[in-house]
């Protein structure tokens, strides 16, 4: 069988822009840019998305060079200096403790994204194949596995957390996996629900009776199709992760001190804001711009990666 | 399982979860007459029982403290124990017979009369059912009454410091006879104190005045503490004129509340003592060397500060300044050097980790390892905070599952209290396994001497010895601040932190 080519899942939202007028042939039905090229292109030109990705950049370059750029070591105990408001020596002013604000909020960000990335990570890897095999082979494999996931997501996210801190003992790594097991539900739904759409596309068909194996089908056909909506998760869920995490160490279950990390500032500053205002305010600030951007990000992915959406983009329409 | 009145009150905090924070408009309760001459006092916690020879808990005790009496109470001044229930006692001159003469025309609040049959049910349930107190008539043989007026408390060797053993608290409260059986004494309480108890539920107790007080019924005609958990809450609580008394004050807020019309407040050195511990069950805090080195290493003035905001006394021992038994002797001045030396003597290769349980329960103890890991890493020991809910703290600390941990007691007056039981070989609170004969020889002389020069004497040289051998590392007496309305009067702050509203008249 020489049949015609499968075409590539995005050929019928990338070929026609750019790809227009090019000489016909095979080489048509390739993108002339890479999708993800083109995906940021399109990101690029909506504003919110793209100030809240430079945001996100400029959080996560500060997160990677957070020794070199902290002014003072996070754990820098002085007392003599405590609750000095912020000044030039420190921006950010000191806490009850003398330690500089300004450092602890940029060590804090490394702790909060690795928590952040690190829970999302685990979601996204087992609520996706979780999602996947519900989705594609339906029956009692989806019956099963989505059952199980129900009953994780009846219980509350802050609650099944907790136990789950319980058990392990509070600190980074540990709320880590409890937020990322919190979320892995979320991933399983929003995967099994986009590949329930795909597996029925002409295209799986056609490569299903060509004889392509399961494994093939699942990694080339049905998960980069069913991606958009996990790319969209994993923004959002980014954004509750870093919520969670300030919420668990606020809470005393999370991060434990003197480690920085910006719930557990906020929960150190709370009982000062009557006589420092500024204890409580930058980490709570620097929680506030970190969700908005990820949730901003998500935003922005949802449409240009709906494809309805994408090719009016794309056809310069708005 | 901490037996003298520790800082360890578990229930204290776990209660406070479920008590709603104050806002609710001032109930003035029932009873009691006129609704405008009852005192609101904000608490930090709910009570956990009522039973006073069972509680352990700061947060009944204040309740109960006006609710019962005991034959002999502390001055509210100096702290030395003078007639209450008892009016007079004579001792045997082998110091082994002590015969309390107790007052006349005394009522329980049911109308009841107090006679010597209350007191030997009471003393013989604590002794006979091994009550949280028990440990405080080790050396009483018996308690008998000799007619309807007098006790009589026969010793198996001298114990010079039973009126404190009897008195210090509301612990060793007189209950009516048969009481356990008459009343469910976790809810219910019939004392001889100046208040009785009315109500409590998740957000308030209610106490009203007792008419037939012995000493003249109390000024105003109820009582009633409201939980407020957050220490800015209760604090606004006050400068609205919702409560007029709170003992809930934060610590940074002292200085500027100074200049606060709308609050009075005052401070006084408590008898509390706070302090590190390292464990000898676990290398190398087993070596005396390493331990001296983590003391030297140590600036108390800075983790009083810190901790406290100038509102609490560095100490090197644990007895405060204003006591007859407090012994000036500071070995440890802040030292890295000296500190660096007796680790590398002790042949410890740096870094050193050290485990630090401290608990969300008291958020001095989190405030306070902070500054002590930052000034430990200066001379390479690496101290990991662990952060822990009090109940897996006293589990771990029970276990000797721990490098070091903080914490205090509080409530002392005797020497006997302060050192006993922490620090005798296998004492019932030496959890960190010290032993030393020397120690354990005077403190057993120290028990049993009744001259208070030559006791003083013998408790010096064991405090000594264990704070250079470091069986606990003192660290500082904080100060109990309390705030009260302007012109509320008729109430004095007390070294004990003993809360006692039966002469406070409001402004």
């Amino acid at each position: 069988m020489t049949g015609a080519p499968v075409p590539p899942p995005d050929a019928p939202v990338a070929g026609q822009g750019d790809a227009k007028g090019t000489s016909p042939g095979p080489t048509a039905l390739r993108p002339a840019r890479p999708r993800w090229r083109e995906t940021l292109g399109l990101l690029a030109r909506n504003p919110t998305a793209a100030v809240a990705s430079l945001v996100l950049v400029g959080i996560v370059l500060m997160a990677i060079f957070d020794e070199t750029l902290a002014p003072q070591g996070p754990s820098e105990v002085s007392v003599q200096d405590r609750l000095q408001s912020p000044s030039w020596a420190h921006p950010f002013g000191t806490d009850d403790l003398g330690r500089d604000i300004l450092s602890r909020v940029i060590l804090g960000a490394g702790v909060s994204l690795r928590v952040g990335f690190l829970a999302v990570g685990i979601a996204l890897v087992i609520g996706t194949l979780i999602g996947l095999l519900a989705g594609f082979y339906g029956r009692w494999v989806d019956d099963v596995l989505m059952r199980v996931m129900d009953m994780l997501f009846a219980f509350p996210a802050v609650l099944l957390a907790i136990a789950v801190l319980a058990v392990r003992g509070p600190g980074s790594g540990n709320t880590a996996l409890a937020i990322g097991i919190v979320y892995i539900p979320i991933f399983a739904r929003v995967t099994r629900a986009s590949v329930l759409g795909v597996r029925e596309e002409v295209y799986v068909r056609a490569s299903r009776s060509v004889g392509a194996s399961d494994f093939r089908l699942l990694t080339r056909h049905v998960l980069p199709n069913a991606a958009p909506p996990i790319i969209v998760q994993t923004s959002i869920s980014l954004a509750f992760a870093v919520l969670a995490e300030a919420a668990l160490s606020f809470l005393g279950l999370g991060t434990q001190p003197p480690n920085p990390s910006w719930g557990l500032m906020l929960a150190e500053g709370r009982g000062f804001i009557d006589i420092a205002w500024w204890l409580a305010f930058f980490p709570g600030m620097a929680i506030f711009l970190t969700v908005l951007c990820f949730n901003l990000l998500g935003d922005g992915l949802r449409d240009v990666l709906d494809p309805r959406q994408r090719t009016l983009m794309a056809g310069g329409g708005r | 399982m901490r037996a003298t009145r520790p800082l360890a009150l578990a229930a204290a905090g776990a209660l406070a979860l479920t008590a709603c924070g104050g806002g609710d408009s001032v109930d003035t309760g029932g009873g009691g007459g006129g609704g405008d001459n009852t005192l609101v006092a904000a608490v930090s916690a709910q009570p956990d029982q009522f039973d006073p020879h069972v509680t352990t808990a700061y947060a009944s005790f204040q309740v109960l403290e006006n609710v019962y009496d005991t034959l002999v109470v502390p001055d509210p001044e100096d702290l030395t124990m003078q007639p209450s229930l008892a009016t007079e006692w004579q001792t045997s001159d082998d110091g082994l017979e002590w015969r309390f003469t107790l007052r006349d025309g005394v009522t329980f609040h049911d109308g009841s009369e107090f006679d010597s049959a209350d007191v030997v049910y009471s003393y013989n349930r604590i002794i006979d059912e091994e009550l949280s107190n028990s440990f405080r008539f080790q050396n009483v043989e018996s308690v008998e009454a000799d007619g309807a007026d007098t006790v009589v408390l026969t010793l198996s060797q001298p114990t010079p410091n039973l009126l404190e053993r009897i008195g210090s608290f509301k612990g060793m409260a007189i209950l009516p006879e048969n009481a356990a059986e008459d009343l469910d004494l976790t809810t219910e309480a019939n004392g001889t104190g100046p208040f009785q108890l009315e109500s409590s539920d998740a957000s308030s107790t209610v106490l009203t005045a007792y008419e037939d007080y012995w000493d003249g019924a109390p000024s105003v005609d109820g009582v009633e503490f409201q939980y407020i958990t957050e220490p800015a809450a209760a604090l606004t609580a006050l400068q609205n004129g919702e409560v007029q008394w709170t003992d809930n004050v934060p610590p940074q807020q002292i200085e500027s509340l100074g200049g606060d019309d709308d609050v009075e407040l005052e401070t006084t050195p408590s008898v509390d003592y706070w302090y590190m511990s390292m464990n000898y069950g676990r290398p190398p805090f087993d070596n005396r060397d390493v331990r001296r080195a983590i003391s030297f290493a140590l600036d108390r003035e800075e983790i009083a500060e810190a901790a406290w905001f100038g509102a609490a006394q560095p100490n090197q021992t644990a007895i405060p300044e204003d006591s007859f038994f407090h012994l000036d002797y500071s070995p440890f001045e802040r030292d890295p050097e000296q500190a660096r030396q007796l680790l590398q003597q002790a042949g410890v290769t740096t870094p050193l980790t050290m485990g630090l349980m401290v608990t969300d329960e008291y958020p001095e103890t989190v405030t306070a390892a902070q500054v002590i890991a930052s000034q430990l890493d200066e001379v390479g020991i690496d101290v990991q905070i662990e952060q822990l809910d009090f109940a897996t703290w006293l589990d771990r600390q029970g276990a000797g599952d721990y490098d070091a941990f903080y914490l205090g007691w509080l409530g002392n007056l005797d020497p006997a209290a302060y050192y006993q039981e922490q620090h005798q070989t296998d004492g019932p609170n030496n959890y960190q396994g010290y032993s030393n004969p020397q120690v354990d020889q005077l403190l057993q002389q120290g028990a049993t001497e009744t001259d208070d020069e030559a006791r003083k004497e013998i408790y010096d040289q064991a405090a000594k010895i264990i704070v250079d051998d470091v069986s606990y590392l003192y660290l500082y007496n904080p100060d109990v601040v309390q705030a009260w309305a302007p012109g509320l009067s008729g109430y004095q702050i007390r070294a004990d932190k003993a809360i006692n509203f039966e002469n406070v008249e409001l402004p």
